[in-house]
């Protein structure tokens, strides 16, 4: 994208207030469609067709000249579907009850109890904070952690476990300041604006340019999370695709002038008191030890060092913050369009409004004293009519359940995105979100019913269907997947029998190699936690610290925390093995596998095997693998072998 | 079908296991698909070495010598005659305005108390802090029009290596390998040696891979005996011991019923990769094989300059193993303890460039020596440079308008000097080169056209230079 060509191309483009009939034309610019059923040209397919989501799949198959796959066996199903919804894999016991179920509604009651379950919250809740840049610290050389940043994570995954309707979430963290100032948890939800990164520093700081760069970071965020669109790429220049004039930036970063951050300390006076006090008496005793340690030396030194690192574990734990923003209208920032988006090149003084090729030609802007601006523009985003809220919602649920959105690209639904593969069925999967009050739930549970969902990972006709859809893009078999880097580290302790299932509250800091804290600015932010058995909850309740990302999640392509995440990536590589068999986290864990398989299956190699497969793959050995394993296990330390276990494919895929 | 899953497959597995057979990376899924890749699409590894687009490249491999915290080009290899003569006097008017971090609007200019001498053939000036390098000079391709964007230490260091000023963006080590692969499959393809006085503002970020897949993520070499975190097993877990727990990983692996597929080939090379640098790279990392005479020319066994020799002897070795992108960074920790000269300038970088001086001579030598020179890009140069006015009485503050980096080896003209700052150091006045510019430069003796090395992120085909770079055509 060359800002410098933009700027010759401009004069071919349309008047800022006028838009040609094609870029108005722009799919996903125009409103839903609503069509009828393709009709199923085989009774084969009409006994396969369980609802319209089927109905468009082979419809689109057959045209293509390709067959569903056959259903894949239950086990397969279910640990599946327990990873999808919850991240983490289906207990011997689970897999048992439903490979033994009778009833025929079985797969029904084991989509509708996983949707029920806590951890559907946890696991679709980090698809979200991926999509909305979360991070608990601010980035940048200074890092620090935001108050109360957690409870953003937690506000996500209990909206998502209660079921809100996906339009008050978006409302909510739009403008839940403003919707509901006194309450908690829409100030919480407010906090969206300030999970990006924000450079502070020291000295003359050029108070425009550092609004500017916040400005700008809260209006890309809007763009990507919310409308799938680059909005961000009008910044400099007229949008190089899309029908997104550079006026349109910054008259929708209008909406967001004239909020600031705060953080809320939410306790009462009483307590602030109290907290005050102990503050003060830590602080003297921190004092008191390094004015002993001045003049200190050899074993005294180290007695008071280890005397001042104790202490420093006992510090009062911070009040209770909320990290949120508030509208200032006297600091209102004047928004302009800036010349390349260079904050010393003023030009046109701009009012807030949304994007003009979705307004009839000529709109005016609202005025700069609009109370409430950013309910405004909630309200705009989550309008039933908006053509790319809904669309971009179901898209991203249909991506995370087949690993490729019906739109590819899931943050860019503009003209340099891709076209989507089954329009009717996203826009029917729109069209139901919205009609039935923008729950996610119904959707979810829509998809899982599907027999499409339902098919094989391995097709019979596999190498025919590769020829013609090599990229499985039409779902002629269920497309496997390897386990996302939480998932990884989820299983691995749920399966050694060591996860603490604990859900909410402020993160946890584990232990992670000196070497690796020391390449923090300020290595003293890395404060592990001293509850040892909180080392072990899951993965979404580790501090999310943008200049120390675990390895462990890091290689296994956790997104970087700096900027929206749509879809990662799935990539294989050296470093991920070096993690699995010589990382400390692999191999304590499989020190804990090896004594939980001691502990259920007694010494018998035969039975050490069965339950390690049942407990690791959801599934008992083949005969083949048995072999192998027992002949292992009789000879080689079993703590080795339940390290294999964490690195099997069976282990680290989802068929 | 079963012929082929239970007889050419896993002979190919069996062989090409734990070092016995040896397999390049470049054919790593082709011969595991053995053609049929039912269900996904048979790509090459993502490492697998390739050949650059452009037959203009001239380097394989490059060296970063960062010098952290921003060095002076008014006392390394800027001289400014002016700036001594106006010591002590504000900025004329005349040579505009300049934003600072923290030195006030009524600063004085501060003169320079280094010396600089004419050196090598072709003459240029380098200061006495530098007394080794500057016998290298020819060598040298001076660039002393350099400026960036932002003043201060987190911003610039993003943009210096990735080209944005903010975080979440592919640093220059990270698209190398995403264009030219790797060439050594015991090593890590970007290596980055953080200097072990501690951390940089803008921390990891700064040299990781953004958006780009993991794969192309830096290696960072962490201080003491074992640089590469996991490279052994746990001390209770003998060799024999691991090479027969990957034994069984492969044998199950192999059985699965899926095995079949492109990714579960490259999942199981990623074993034997991982094996193979477990067993061999510490060889690299051993310097005692290393001839006397050659840790002397690094300064290695003396103060200041062994840490700094080390890192540098390493990278020459690395380079030698077909690593990609090498850093090694100088400075880390508390400002002073970087090139961050805010309160005294000469205390600051005499410490500093005692510690580098030797190393890089060394290094330079060493590449040229082993004819290694012409392969390798060398760059020296930090997030930028440091004001002509004093902040508190000797030092200087950051500055980003005008300062010097230089480069050498991988097909550039040494011994030249390019572009100039004004008479008192302040704006690069001719030839300026932005950081863009120098990464296009980069990316050209690499191979690559900035335009031609993308990647897809949220509705862009992002790459290194945000705004169009020129490359630097007098450097080649």
């Amino acid at each position: 994208m060359l800002c410098v060509t933009a700027v010759t191309r401009h004069a071919v483009l349309a008047d800022d207030e006028e838009y040609f009939a094609e870029e108005r034309g722009h799919w996903s610019l125009l409103p839903r469609g609503r069509t009828d059923l393709p009709v199923p040209t085989r009774p084969v397919d009409e006994r396969w067709i369980r609802s319209f989501v089927d109905a468009h799949v082979v419809a689109e198959l057959r045209r293509a000249g390709l067959q569903p796959a056959a259903e894949a066996e239950r086990r397969v199903l279910i640990r599946r579907l327990t990873f999808q919804v919850t991240g983490m894999p289906p207990t011997p016991r689970e897999v048992d009850d439903f490979v033994n179920d009778p009833a025929p509604d079985a797969y029904e009651r084991l989509v509708d109890r996983l949707l029920a379950s806590p951890h559907y919250g946890e696991k679709w809740g980090q698809h979200w904070l991926d999509v909305v840049r979360y991070a608990e610290s601010e980035g940048f050389e200074y890092d620090r952690h935001r108050p109360g940043a957690w409870r953003f994570r937690d506000y996500v995954i209990r909206s998502l476990n209660d079921d809100k309707p996906y339009d008050r979430f978006v409302e909510e963290q739009l403008a839940g300041d403003e919707l509901r100032p006194d309450d908690r948890e829409a100030l919480v939800a407010a906090g969206f604006h300030r999970l990006g990164p924000v450079r502070r520093n020291a000295g003359n700081a050029v108070v425009a340019f550092s609004r500017n760069e916040v400005l700008t970071e809260r209006t890309n965020a809007i763009g990507t999370a919310f409308l799938g669109l680059t909005v961000g790429c009008a910044r400099c220049h007229d949008h190089m695709f899309d029908p997104i004039r550079q006026a349109d930036y910054y008259r929708l970063q209008a909406f967001l002038a004239a909020g600031f951050e705060v953080n809320l300390e939410i306790a009462d006076d009483e307590r602030k008191a109290a907290w005050a006090r102990q503050q003060q008496a830590f602080d003297e005793e921190v004092e008191q030890i390094k004015a002993q340690l001045k003049e200190a030396q050899g074993r005294r030194e180290e007695r008071l060092m280890e005397q001042l690192k104790a202490l420093q574990l006992r510090a009062p734990r911070p009040l209770p913050t909320i990290s949120t923003v508030r509208n200032d209208d006297e600091q209102r920032t004047p928004v302009y369009l800036l010349e390349r988006g260079d904050p010393d090149r003023r030009g046109q003084r701009l009012g807030m409004r949304v994007l003009g090729v979705l307004l009839p030609e000529g709109t005016a802007c609202l005025p700069e004293s609009t109370a409430n601006p950013r309910s405004q523009l909630a309200q705009w985003i989550t309008s039933r009519d908006h053509p790319l809220t809904a669309r971009v919602i179901v898209n991203r649920l249909w991506q995370y359940h087949f690993g490729t959105g019906l739109v590819a690209t899931a943050n860019d639904f503009g003209v340099n995105g891709e076209e989507p593969s089954h329009p009717e069925l996203l826009d029917e999967l729109a069209n139901r979100l919205v009609d039935a009050g923008w729950q996610l739930k119904p959707i979810h549970r829509l998809i899982l019913l599907s027999s499409t969902y339902r098919q094989a990972s391995r097709a019979a006709a596999r190498v025919a269907a590769t020829k013609i859809d090599p990229d499985n893009r039409l779902l002629w078999q269920y497309p496997s997947r390897r386990l996302t880097a939480e998932e990884v580290r989820d299983a691995m302790l749920a399966v050694a029998g060591e996860l603490n299932l604990e859900a909410g509250g402020p993160s946890v800091m584990v232990p992670v190699d000196q070497e690796l804290i020391d390449l923090l600015y300020k290595p003293s932010q890395w404060a592990v936690t001293a509850d040892r058995t909180e080392h072990q909850r899951r993965s979404v309740y580790l501090v999310a610290k943008r200049n120390l990302r675990l390895p462990l999640l890091e290689v296994f392509d956790q997104p970087d925390l700096q900027t929206s995440c749509a879809r990662r990536e799935s990539t294989t590589h050296a470093a991920q093995s070096l993690e699995l068999l010589n990382g400390q986290l692999s191999n304590r864990l499989a020190e804990a596998f090896a004594h939980r398989l001691r502990t259920l299956a007694g010494p018998e190699p035969g039975r050490i095997v069965d339950r390690a497969f049942l407990l690791a793959a959801g599934r008992p050995p083949t005969p083949r693998e048995r072999a192998i394993s027992c002949r292992f296990v009789e000879t080689e330390p079993l703590r080795e072998f339940a390290l294999a276990m964490f690195n099997l494919n069976a282990f680290l895929y989802i068929e | 079908m079963d012929d082929w899953k239970h007889g050419t497959r896993r002979a190919f597995l069996r062989d090409s296991f734990c070092g016995l057979g040896s397999l390049a990376l470049a054919t790593m899924s082709a011969s595991a698909g053995g053609g049929e890749t039912p269900g996904r699409q048979s790509v090459p590894h993502p490492l697998a070495a390739k050949v650059p687009p452009n037959a203009a490249a001239r380097a394989k491999s490059v060296i970063f010598l960062f010098m952290a915290g921003g060095p002076s080009h008014l006392e390394t290899f800027d001289p400014k005659p002016l700036l001594n003569k106006l010591h002590g006097k504000p900025r004329p008017a005349s040579f505009g305005d300049a934003r600072y971090q923290f030195v006030a609007k009524d600063a004085r200019l501060l003169g320079s108390q280094r010396t600089f001498a004419r050196c090598g053939q072709s003459g240029i000036e380098v200061s006495d802090l530098f007394p080794r390098t500057s016998a290298w000079v020819d060598e040298l391709a001076v660039i002393r029009s350099c400026h960036g964007d932002k003043v201060v230490h987190s911003a610039a260091q993003y943009e210096l290596h990735t080209g944005r000023t903010s975080p979440g963006f592919p640093s220059m080590g990270s698209w190398a390998v995403y264009g030219l692969g790797a060439e050594s499959d015991e090593l890590p393809a970007y290596v980055v040696m953080p200097d072990p006085d501690g951390a940089l503002e803008a921390g990891q970020p700064m040299y990781a891979n953004g958006f780009l897949p993991a794969v192309y993520q830096p290696t960072m070499f962490l201080p003491g005996a074992t640089p590469v975190r996991n490279l052994s097993a746990p001390p209770s877990v003998g060799l024999a011991q691991r090479k027969e727990t990957i034994r069984l990983i492969r044998d199950l692996n192999a059985v699965h019923p899926a095995a079949g597929d492109d990714e579960f080939a490259a999942r199981m090379n990623a074993y034997e990769l991982a094996f193979k640098m477990q067993m061999r790279a510490p060889a690299v990392f051993d310097l005692s094989s290393e001839s006397s005479s050659t840790l002397e020319l690094y300064g290695i066994g003396a103060e200041p300059t062994d840490d700094y020799g080390r890192r540098c002897l390493l990278s020459r070795r690395l380079v030698e193993q077909g690593v990609r992108f090498s850093v090694v960074v100088s400075g880390g920790g508390p400002g002073n303890k970087q090139w961050d000269a805010h309160k005294d300038i000469e205390e600051n970088h005499l410490r500093m460039a005692a510690q580098v001086d030797q190393p890089i001579a060394g290094l330079l030598q060493d590449l040229k020596q082993r004819g290694l020179l012409e392969s390798t890009l060398v760059i020296w140069g930090g997030e930028f440079g440091r004001s002509p006015e004093a902040q508190g009485g000797v030092g200087r503050d950051h500055h980003n308008l005008g300062f010097t980096m230089w480069m050498a080896g991988g097909g550039v003209q040494g011994g030249q000097v390019i572009g100039a700052t004004d008479e008192i150091g302040l704006r690069a006045i001719e030839r300026p080169c932005h950081f863009r510019d120098i990464h296009a430069t980069i990316l050209h003796l690499l191979g690559f056209d900035q335009d031609e090395l993308t990647y897809p992120h949220l509705g862009r085909d992002e790459r290194l230079t945000e705004i169009q770079g020129e490359v630097i055509e007098p450097l080649l």
